[in-house]
């Protein structure tokens, strides 16, 4: 009887492996597949029978004097509130430092000229899915002899813009001419989320990343690209990672300067609690566990105190952007403080924030000018209720892989550190993993350079790879 | 030794065999009353505090006057305001939206035209001046408070002394209802008339007319303190206390630090007390057997189920509190430039927290059960003091902290309390978990409706359960 018990007890066994051999594969399986392209319709009413017009139409910024004046009306007849004593910007930001900015805005900046300035490359506009997509398309002004310029499609965050790019850009279209390797030469086109800046705003619920993804996706084969490149930063991250998932065949590589990992399982809270005893065991380097470590300090308590602004965009982007749409300096405060806590956590000690060590106030106003002249503050926040309502990791892209070759770039001051051991489990083919020196969150502005060299590197790597196979 | 002697020569003496173990278990007792008391009337510290701008002057004692305050307005205020009305720049809402993304933009069109053509300002100032408005300065600041007494008190009548507190984005304004019940309840048709209150409505620190403070780390506890010194100067030594949001917390801090001088604490809004694995079994029970748990079935309606209700219904509505909780500078800014920014911020609110269902109307509901003029009373009163950040702030200044530091989970309350729970409050807290922190609950009571601004919304259902509570407590 005793025989026959443990014979049974064996069997049950080689079932129980047998039967998660397969569920394993049965899964893994799933996880390959392919997120599927989300078509829409997001223009006003209903969808015309008529075909979509798919011309190109170039596009120029402007400006009138209407504009100006009732900008600087406005802020004319700011109304501040003292910040407490010694508060620096652990309230938000410092209004003390605050009516500088102002001040500099209403006597200094100069937005013609920066409009000029946005308009040195080329802008154009699409109607995709029933929405007119914004976009710049800057090729490469000269290329070496038997080279091809390399599309490399950028989408930038929230609350960025497709201005982010504009100090990298000529980094990566004419790399020779800034002391850069030009082996490879891209040809880089950023256009803007729709919501954000010069795209139209969906005029229906429903529209998220992946929805982006395959606006974005449409646009770049409507350009002609069958093979390109897609780099992004925060929602740029994830439009890029989604684009990749939908269309492996045609995105070449994939380079992200954030790589959050939003499905979090047994494996990961085992090494939160053990990795910094055992970081070996869970994969992480030694920077690894300096950029996460102690945990709660680092990644809980930071994730917390700087998460309110997704909290309530994700849950009333209506109510919270109203003012915004209105008060010109109240949506720079808002702007101009994740600029500031972004880039370094400790600018919170700094009375002004440090805004204007990583950063010019050009650039800053610049960007803000984008979203105050679109009016796109409100639908820019909309995109947070889009993607997060239904809760995080419950969506069916955040439980597929990405299996394209990635390059990341892992900046130190990112809010928080994803290790490399953690963001294999989703891109399965990272090509480079690289602990970048200095910088934070707005990557492509604050060290252009840096991140332009990283790309270029992964990029390198990805053409060899391909080079060694067709071989 | 001496002691085992002492007992061994009682061991041959009956009567002292008895009398001794009762003296022991006499002694014993004593000394467990004593320990357990000492226990008991723990309470929070007073302590003190300064919230003027620069150092405190050490020289010369505060100004203790009482002066009478009366609410000003001039043509500049409402020509700077129509002129942000008439710029405002809205932002057409997605389709179908109504109040699902936040504060409809097509209703907002409309509050804002009749906020423009036909409130009006002057009028309402003078309604707002109907009660005697005071400023007295305590630690540092101004502090605003309307005092009204009963116009008329039968011979022989006790008016009992009642201190209501406001929350966010509420204040003062928001018990302009209930203070005629409250003074006059004969004349209101509420009951007996046996009881009757002197009403002391102040704004806490940094709301309305209250001056901010311009010190970090100004609390709960600190304005506690202040309000308990406030009634101090106005001469009560005993009183009762009511609020709900804010001033449930305020209030029972209150009880928390000086019970001798709180006669009865009756709140609208309760905040759970404690987690922790025994709660959490009792909550997933509870959904099965909520008798077992403590729960009566009103509890069970309203609790679950539980994920949707007590989860995802908060984790939807309080953006506002995570955001004002980290960078409350930040998120006022702009609101204090555009009113209609602050009228959506703060109206949505009013719609949401009333009923959750008016989430589903274009109009989101408020209408149904407030006026406009008294909707946009209330948000001027932040408008025309410029207030928005200084009440954000006071999130920040109250949840930094860890919760289980903080002195609202560490002190019970001891003091009678009576608890009105109303059935749209965001979140609901049974009897039997508001005993973690109230000790002594006299009456709780299920409200047939109402929401969360229960004084504004539901007055007479308000007055009612504060007058049987009261009513209870001084029979005790």
């Amino acid at each position: 009887e005793f025989c026959s018990s443990l014979a049974g007890i064996m069997l049950l066994e080689v079932f129980l492996v047998l039967g998660t051999v397969i569920i394993y594969f049965l899964f893994s399986k799933k996880k390959e597949e392919t997120l599927p392209f989300k078509d829409g319709w997001w223009g006003k009413g209903q969808k015309p029978d008529t075909k979509e017009d798919t011309t190109i139409r170039p596009f120029k910024v402007e400006t009138t004097e209407e504009e100006l004046s009732d900008l600087f009306r406005r802020l004319d007849q700011a109304r501040f509130t003292e910040p407490l004593e010694n508060s620096c910007f652990h309230y938000g930001i410092n209004s003390v430092y605050h009516r500088k900015v102002v001040s500099y805005w209403k006597k200094q900046f100069n937005w013609k000229k920066q409009v000029e300035v946005l308009n040195k490359y080329p802008h154009f506009k699409t109607e995709i899915q029933g929405i007119d997509v914004h976009f710049v398309q800057v090729k490469p002004p000269r290329l070496p002899e038997g080279q091809s310029a390399k599309p490399l499609l950028m989408v930038h965050g929230w609350p960025g813009s497709f201005y982010e790019f504009y100090k990298i850009i000529p980094l990566l279209t004419d790399p020779a001419s800034h002391g850069l390797s030009d082996e490879h030469v891209f040809e880089v086109i950023c256009p803007s989320i729709p919501g954000y800046g010069f795209s139209e705003a969906p005029h229906k619920k429903d529209f998220n990343s992946v929805s982006a993804a395959s606006v974005f996706y449409e646009l770049m084969l409507r350009l002609g690209f069958n093979e390109f490149y897609a780099q992004g930063g925060d929602w740029g991250w994830l439009i890029c990672s989604n684009l990749a998932q939908m269309a492996p065949n045609h995105v070449k590589g994939l380079h992200l300067n954030l790589a959050s990992v939003t499905k979090v399982g047994f494996t990961h809270l085992l090494s939160i609690l053990l990795g910094r005893y055992f970081p070996g065991l869970f994969g992480f380097q030694e920077e690894d566990v300096r950029r996460m470590f102690p945990f709660l300090k680092k990644g809980l308590y930071r994730i917390l105190s700087e998460s309110g602004y997704a909290h309530i965009q994700a849950t009333k982007p209506d109510t919270v952007g109203c003012g915004l749409n209105d008060s010109p300096v109240g949506l720079a405060a808002y702007i101009l403080e994740k600029f500031s806590s972004w880039t370094d956590l400790e600018f919170q000690n700094l009375e002004d924030g440090g805004l204007e060590r990583k950063f010019n106030l050009d650039d800053l106003l610049t960007n803000i000018m984008i979203y105050w002249v679109s009016g796109c503050i409100i639908s820019s926040m909309r995109f947070y209720k889009e993607n997060l309502q239904k809760g995080i990791g419950t969506q069916k892209h955040e439980k597929l892989t990405v299996q394209v070759p990635t390059g990341i770039a892992s900046f130190p001051n990112e809010i928080m550190h994803t290790p490399q051991a953690w963001a294999q489990k989703k891109y399965t083919n990272i090509v480079s993993f690289h602990f970048m020196p200095r910088g934070g969150h707005f990557a492509a502005l604050e060290e252009p350079e840096l991140l332009a060299k990283d790309i270029l590197q992964f990029v390198g790597k990805v053409e060899k790879e391909q080079l060694w196979k067709k071989r | 030794n001496t002691i085992l002697c002492f007992l061994r020569s009682f061991e041959y003496s009956q009567k002292n065999a008895v009398l001794v173990p009762v003296a022991a278990l006499g002694v014993g007792g004593m000394l467990v009353y004593w320990l357990r008391s000492r226990h008991k009337i723990k309470t929070i510290e007073m302590g003190d505090g300064w919230w003027g701008s620069g150092e405190r002057l050490l020289k010369g004692r505060e100004d203790e006057s009482i002066r009478p305050f009366k609410i000003e307005t001039s043509d500049k205020e409402i020509e700077d305001l129509h002129r942000r009305l008439d710029q405002a720049r809205y932002t057409p809402h997605v389709e179908g939206a109504a109040f699902h993304y936040g504060f409809n933009s097509s209703y907002l069109k409309k509050v804002v035209s009749y906020w423009r053509n036909q409130f009006d300002w002057h009028k309402q100032v003078e309604i707002l001046n109907k009660y005697p408005h005071f400023h007295t300065t305590i630690e540092g600041i101004d502090i605003h408070f309307i005092h009204v007494k009963p116009p008329y008190v039968p011979h022989g009548q006790a008016v009992q002394p009642l201190l209501m507190v406001h929350g966010w984005p509420g204040s003062f304004y928001e018990f302009y209802k209930i203070i005629p019940l409250l003074t006059e309840p004969a004349k209101h048709g509420l009951n007996e008339g046996d009881v009757v209150f002197e009403v002391i409505c102040p704004s806490i620190p940094g709301y309305g007319f209250s001056e901010a403070p311009h010190q970090q780390g100004f609390d709960s506890v600190a304005t506690a303190r202040i309000f308990h010194k406030l009634m101090n100067r106005l001469g009560f030594k005993e009183y009762y206390l009511q609020g709900g949001d804010w001033g449930s917390r305020v209030t029972t801090n209150m009880a928390q630090m000086l019970p001798q001088s709180v006669k009865g604490l009756h709140l609208n809004v309760v905040f759970v007390g404690k987690r922790g694995l025994g709660r959490l079994i009792s909550i997933i029970l509870g959904a099965y057997v909520p008798w077992l748990v403590g729960l009566s079935r009103e509890d069970a309606r309203l609790i679950y189920p539980f994920m949707q209700k007590s989860v995802y219904d908060v984790l939807r509505e309080s953006g506002y509190l995570h955001i004002q909780a980290t960078k409350p500078d930040t998120a006022g800014c702009g609101l204090n430039d555009s009113p209609v920014g602050l009228a959506a911020y703060i109206l949505e609110k009013f719609s949401t927290w009333t009923d959750k269902s008016f989430l589903h109307k274009d109009d989101g509901g408020l209408e149904s059960k407030y006026s406009l003029d008294e909707l946009l009373t209330n948000v001027m009163i932040y408008w025309v003091t410029s207030s928005i950040v200084s009440s954000m702030r006071y999130y920040k200044e109250n949840f930094s902290k860890d919760p289980n530091l903080s002195a609202y989970n560490r002190f019970a309350v001891h003091v009678p309390t009576g608890i009105a729970a109303f059935p749209q409050e965001i979140l609901h807290t049974p009897r039997i978990w508001a005993k973690d922190v109230y000790k002594n609950i006299i009456t709780y009571s299920y409200m047939p409706r109402g929401g969360h601004f229960a004084a504004f919304e539901e007055p007479k259902l308000l007055a009612q359960d504060i007058m049987q509570f009261v009513r209870k407590v001084e029979q005790l």
